[in-house]
């Protein structure tokens, strides 16, 4: 049963990443990547991780993503500038070059020692008796706090320097705002 | 039907994929971020396959704090992927407001 749910999730999941990297709207993209998102929370709680499938809704499907959509709102892109004039070639290459990828890890799973050796093992099956609490978020607090303490510093310090850049990035500076008021320029070689 | 650790992989590896053919094909600077997201949510999900496989009965000897390391490393991910979008959107508007265009394709400046 809960193979199934993975199963059909994982289709839907592919399902909508396919239409995520396809939509010419980048509004219509946004919407499906939350739908992704959600099929991603729920394959986190067949795995067993409900804590996770939480953080996932809260900080893709809500932080992350609105981000996003603000920053749509804010470029207020018109429709010929969504208008991606792509080359007929590149299409086919970067689908060509991806599908090589998915084949080179196909056969990376399918030639691996390790991930062969683990066979037809359930993972929805039992669990082993000395790990029956791992994924609580009891077991990971305990986990962030003592033995990956470190990174976990580290990823604060990297949070941190990654607000201070973002707010340097788009602060307006007077020069800036002249050109703002400006009509468009269109050749980026006339500026530089 | 059993759940194997393959099929996740498997379903990891098409995810990552698309999200390559997403930044490779795309001239939308918010699309190309959506597709790093896509591709990082495969990566967390392989993640998660494994830490459930190692501390199901035939995997190896993870217990303790040991065995909720792979949430651990997803948290820390995400916390990544969080920074990545916010640098990588503030960046985005700077290009927007110097050259009026979201096209990847218009930003040369460092091309010789």
């Amino acid at each position: 049963m809960d193979a199934l749910v993975f199963l059909i999730s994982g289709i839907l999941m592919t399902a909508s990443a396919l239409l995520v990297v396809t939509r010419k709207n980048p509004v219509y993209s946004a919407i499906l990547l939350v739908v992704f998102f959600l099929l991603t929370s729920l394959n986190f709680l067949v795995l067993r991780s409900p804590f996770l499938a939480v953080i996932q809704v809260l900080v893709y499907g809500g932080a992350i993503m609105v981000l996003f959509v603000f920053v749509l709102m804010l470029l207020n892109l018109t429709e010929e500038e969504l208008d991606e004039k792509v080359e007929p070639g590149r299409k086919l290459l970067a689908g060509a070059g991806s599908v090589l990828l998915f084949i080179l890890l196909a056969w990376a799973i399918n030639s691996s020692e390790r991930i062969q050796a683990a066979g037809d093992t359930d993972l929805t099956g039992p669990v082993k008796e000395s790990a029956a609490r791992a994924g609580e978020t009891r077991e990971i607090g305990k986990a962030l706090f003592s033995e990956h303490i470190l990174p976990f510093e580290f990823t604060s310090i990297l949070i941190f320097i990654a607000i201070i850049g973002a707010i340097y990035l788009t602060k307006t500076r007077r020069a800036d705002q002249r050109r703002a008021t400006e009509p468009a320029v269109e050749q980026p070689e006339e500026s530089a | 039907m059993t759940l194997s650790l393959d099929l996740c992989l498997y379903l990891c590896a098409a995810v990552f994929s698309i999200g390559v053919y997403g930044v490779l094909s795309r001239q939308n600077i918010i699309v190309i971020l959506m597709s790093l997201e896509l591709m990082l949510n495969g990566v967390n999900l392989a993640i998660i396959s494994f830490g459930r496989y190692f501390i199901t009965p035939e995997g190896s000897a993870l217990s303790g704090t040991g065995a909720s390391s792979s949430q651990v490393f997803v948290i820390i991910v995400l916390a990544i992927a969080a920074a990545e979008a916010a640098v990588g959107l503030a960046i985005l508007l700077a290009v927007y407001r110097r050259w009026r265009s979201a096209r990847v394709s218009d930003m040369r400046l460092l091309k010789g």
